[in-house]
């Protein structure tokens, strides 16, 4: 079973990552939201309408870029997107070239738009299905995996224009296999793992659902190590240059005078907040990067 | 939607491939179905038949012959000709119009050839060669069987004399009704009574309102596809006009005049290449001798090259088929029986043919009765 | 791959567009705009187009002055006859291929692509963008016969000499009428290629490499020509794709017969049902990838 039973509560107005590994089923589960794939068995809704019964009415809504940009290679950018915009029968074919002038500025594309697609970088090609996706005004934006494949700058752009985007109203749904992308753009995420949904939550409580960590870097392990212990730290793990452990109640400070106290040389003395890997490894027990 | 209910999609494809078979195979038959006409004995039937008198007429003619002949491969274009009239599906464009003028076109793929005549002259075309043939008719007064006939003409009277005279040898009766032509017809059917014949039955449609045969279908003893059929596909009861059947040779095309003796009759109507013999060994033949009457008689040929040919592969197709057909030997001597369908050929050594509507048996019992 | 459930919800609308069927003819003009834009289609197109001319100058340059049998044999000495003949010379090859290679590029081509899957979250709908690949191919077959009609018509006024139109029954029908019977053919041949189109449509929809398609096509009509050309299958050779195909000279008769013409756009309708409807089942039912 590639998905199962999975029920993504998406906020109004939410930039919302879909977090999963590769083959984890972000793709399965995003090609049956559009329709483009039937479930063996089941139902499956979007924006409370059942799909694909319902594709004519509420794909309009929604603005999509699923599995990469795929384009027309022998027509300019502009062509394409009035070639997709002529496909909703809602578009207004009045204001087509306008609408994908305003889209194309949108996503910095102006001054591509007589260009061939062939001639068009990923990046630009990636910023082009955005584009496709933003000719209308939409309720919701679904973006698979929008920055695969980028290199930093198209990287940083893609991710700019997406809270760009959410500022303006517009709810995006984007999946992604990193957890940087999510710590930096989403607001809320739902963590996605061998086709079950493990948790959908805001990014802030996934990341709170783990303590912080103490983190000692000393020469003198076995010293800090028993200080600490006599402070009540549990969880203590003792690596090359550090000893950590979960500080329980006690104000950071304490720890630190103690550790003088010891005659313990610190080279480095903190609070670790935890990741959402640490999350994504204490939900599923294993690495995040670990593919089917 | 589920999987399920997707692939039950795939019922409207097959709903479809199921009703163009159907309206392809069943729609003719339906349009055929036997109309509902008044009863009438096949002596009326033929009365009326008599009293047929149409003005004119045109239509589409199709004929559809199987007679099983053997194709021989390598035969002269010239011959294949024939071969392709006698058998396969053929097409023509008829008219006719009282008292001499008629038209037949015969429908070929992208050609056409056209015999017509208005009274006055006749016109073969051939559309492949661009090649019109013109044939000057003798002048004569036409006497017209219709005229000649008084007014007493009895046509009850004619039809009783011809069941009469068929009695003996044929089963005559109206077998139903069809549609031939999107017109009712009646079906007369004649049955041979002898099974010395190759032929089954004859059946004659012919028009409930004019009177007029609009179908012949002959049946083989053996099997269920007729050896011929010909018949109109569509048919008109108005006269065409006289200017359909005139023919101006057209610029570019090459132009053969005729004179036709007085002697001959209807010229118009045969396509000159029918006459031209269309076997090596017919050429030196006798006029054919009748031996026997009614459906199992018998046509004697003399004078046929045969033994040459048969000794001597080399000589041609015809050869070669005669090489290949069974020896059969009686009292009346020696010889090789070629059969098809329905006409079967019995060539004797001492060059005499015998050709009939008959089975081979038949054929050998006549050669025994022939004179040498 | 057995997905079982997914719903998506967003909690609060923000906004709801009026949608409305109003515009659906946009996406079949678009249809026409890829199938004609694309070089590919040009080069074909313009390929049909040189038939008559090759066929014009190979007659001029011979000197035949109408020895010859058939359409081709008239062209010297009126060279309507030039439009004719290339339709006839262009129907068992020339324009077949080109509709099994539009046909067949058709939807394996956007699959290939990917953009099938952008168009139908446009959303398109499955049912209406088989429509108007549909009427893009039927367009397509127009637009090549018609090709071939223009050029012929240009060519051979250009090199031979025209004039009244010799018809098969031997009668004569003015250039003007000569003309209009010649479109008339257009028109026939174009609707005698449906029936192929349709074929490429279903195979289309079954693959996402437009090249196997197009191979499946040709494959499908080649073998169709050799069954067609068995006597011993003639009784199924009346349900052939292209047993009534020559008709289209019936045309050319006095008056025009139009019984083998009419009963071939039958078999072409009948073939266009079937492969249309399949078609239909396979893109409504496919996984989009």
């Amino acid at each position: 079973m590639a998905v199962d039973a999975v029920d993504l509560e998406v906020p109004a107005g939410s930039v919302y990552g879909f977090l999963g590994p590769n083959g984890s089923g972000k793709t399965t589960t995003i090609r049956m939201l559009l329709g483009l794939i039937a479930p063996t068995s089941g139902e499956v809704e979007l924006l409370g309408e059942p799909m694909p019964k319902a594709h004519l009415r509420v794909l309009p809504r929604v603005g999509a870029l699923v599995e990469g940009p795929a384009f027309y290679p022998f027509w300019t950018g502009q062509a394409n997107l009035l070639r997709f915009d002529a496909a909703d029968r809602t578009a207004d074919p009045k204001t087509r070239k306008a609408r994908a002038g305003e889209a194309l500025e949108r996503v910095g594309l102006s001054n591509a738009a007589g260009k061939k697609v062939r001639a068009y970088s990923l990046g630009m090609r990636q910023r082009l299905a955005i584009a496709v996706a933003l000719m209308q005004r939409r309720e919701l934006l679904v973006l698979d995996e929008p920055t695969n494949g980028l290199d930093p700058q198209g990287t940083r752009e893609v991710r700019h224009l997406i809270r760009d985007l959410a500022s303006d109203g517009t709810t995006v749904f984007t999946s992604t296999h990193l957890l940087a992308e999510v710590e930096q753009v989403c607001t809320h995420a739902a963590i996605m793992n061998r086709g079950k949904l493990l948790r959908q939550s805001t990014v802030a409580d996934l990341r709170a659902e783990l303590r912080p960590r103490l983190v000692v870097r000393t020469p003198d392990l076995g010293a800090a190590a028993d200080t600490l212990q006599g402070l009540g730290v549990t969880e203590l793990k003792t690596t090359e240059e550090t000893v950590e452990g979960d500080p329980g109640e006690l104000p950071i400070e304490k720890f630190a005078a103690a550790l003088v106290a010891a005659d313990v040389r610190i080279h480095g003395f903190g609070l670790e907040r935890p990741s959402l890997e640490d999350t994504f490894v204490a939900l599923t027990g294993e690495g995040f990067d670990v593919a089917e | 939607m589920g999987v399920a209910q997707r692939s039950r999609r795939w019922l409207v494809p097959v709903t479809t491939v199921a009703v163009v078979a159907g309206v392809g195979a069943l729609g003719p038959v339906v349009a055929d179905a036997s109309p509902k006409l008044p009863t009438i004995t096949a002596q009326d039937l033929l009365a009326k038949v008599q009293t047929a008198k149409v003005d004119g007429l045109s239509g589409t003619v199709r004929s559809n012959a199987d007679l099983g002949l053997p194709s021989i491969p390598g035969m002269a274009p010239g011959s294949r000709e024939l071969t392709d009239l006698l058998g396969g599906q053929h097409t023509a464009r008829v008219a006719f119009a009282s008292p001499d003028k008629a038209k037949v076109s015969l429908i070929d793929n992208q050609a056409e050839q056209l015999w017509t005549t208005d009274g006055k002259s006749a016109w073969a075309y051939d559309s492949s060669k661009r090649e019109a043939t013109k044939l000057t008719l003798p002048a004569h007064k036409t006497t017209k069987p219709e005229k000649a006939l008084p007014e007493s003409y009895d046509p009850q009277a004619v039809a009783k004399q011809f069941l009469d005279a068929i009695d003996p040898t044929t089963a005559v009766q109206v077998s139903g009704t069809e549609k031939v032509a999107g017109r009712d017809a009646y079906k007369l059917r004649l049955v041979p009574k002898t099974d010395k014949t190759t032929v089954g039955s004859v059946t004659l449609a012919i028009d409930s309102k004019t009177w007029v045969p609009l179908d012949v279908t002959v049946m083989p003893r053996t099997g269920n596809d007729p050896a011929v059929e010909l018949g109109f596909t569509s048919v008109s009861f108005d006269v065409p006009s006289a200017s359909s059947f005139t023919f101006t040779p057209p610029k570019g095309v090459k132009v053969t005049d005729q004179k036709v003796p007085a002697t001959r009759e209807r010229p118009h109507s045969v396509p000159p290449k029918l006459v031209k013999p269309a076997k090596p060994g017919a050429a030196q033949a006798d006029e054919p001798t009748i031996i026997g009457q009614g459906w199992d008689s018998v046509a004697m040929i003399r004078g046929a090259d045969t033994a040459g040919l048969a000794s001597n592969p080399a000589a041609g197709p015809l050869a070669q088929l005669l090489a290949k057909a069974p020896t059969v030997q009686g009292s009346w001597g020696k010889g090789k029986v070629l059969t098809t369908k329905m006409v079967n050929a019995l060539i004797t050594d001492d060059g005499r043919v015998f050709v009939g509507l008959v089975t081979p048996d038949t054929l050998q019992a006549a050669a025994a009765k022939a004179p040498r | 791959m057995s997905p079982s459930e997914a719903t998506a919800e967003v909690t609060e609308v923000t906004e709801v567009r009026p949608s409305a069927g109003r515009h659906a003819v946009a996406l079949f003009i678009s249809e026409l705009r890829l199938v004609f834009g694309r070089a590919r289609t040009q080069v074909g197109l313009g390929v049909l187009a040189a038939v008559p001319l090759l066929i014009g100058i190979a007659i001029k340059l011979s000197g035949n002055d109408g020895g010859t049998e058939g359409f081709i044999g008239q062209v010297a000495g009126n060279g309507l006859f030039l439009i004719v003949a290339s339709l006839g010379l262009s129907l068992p090859f020339f324009l077949p291929t080109a509709v099994t290679v539009i046909s067949g590029e058709s939807l394996a081509g956007e699959a290939s692509l990917g953009t099938l899957r952008n168009l139908l979250t446009a959303p398109a709908g499955r049912s209406r963008l088989l429509a108007a690949k549909m009427v893009a191919l039927t367009v397509f077959c127009l637009v090549a016969t018609m090709t071939i009609w223009v050029s012929g018509l240009i060519v051979g006024f250009i090199l031979f000499p025209v004039g009244d139109v010799l018809l098969l029954s031997g009668s004569t029908v003015s250039l003007g009428e000569g003309l209009l019977r010649a479109l008339v053919i257009a028109v026939v041949i174009s609707l005698s290629l449906l029936g192929l189109a349709a074929i490429g449509l279903f195979v289309s929809s079954l693959t996402s490499t437009p090249l196997a398609a197009m191979a499946a096509t040709f494959g499908t009509f080649i073998v169709l020509g050799i069954m067609t050309a068995i006597p011993q299958l003639h009784a199924i050779h009346p349900w052939l794709l292209m047993y009534r195909w020559q008709s289209f000279a019936d045309v050319l008769r006095d008056p025009p017969y139009w019984h083998d013409i009419g009963r071939n756009l039958l078999l072409q309708a009948g073939y266009v049902a079937v492969f249309y409807t399949a078609a239909w089942a396979r893109i409504t039912s496919r996984d989009i990838t």
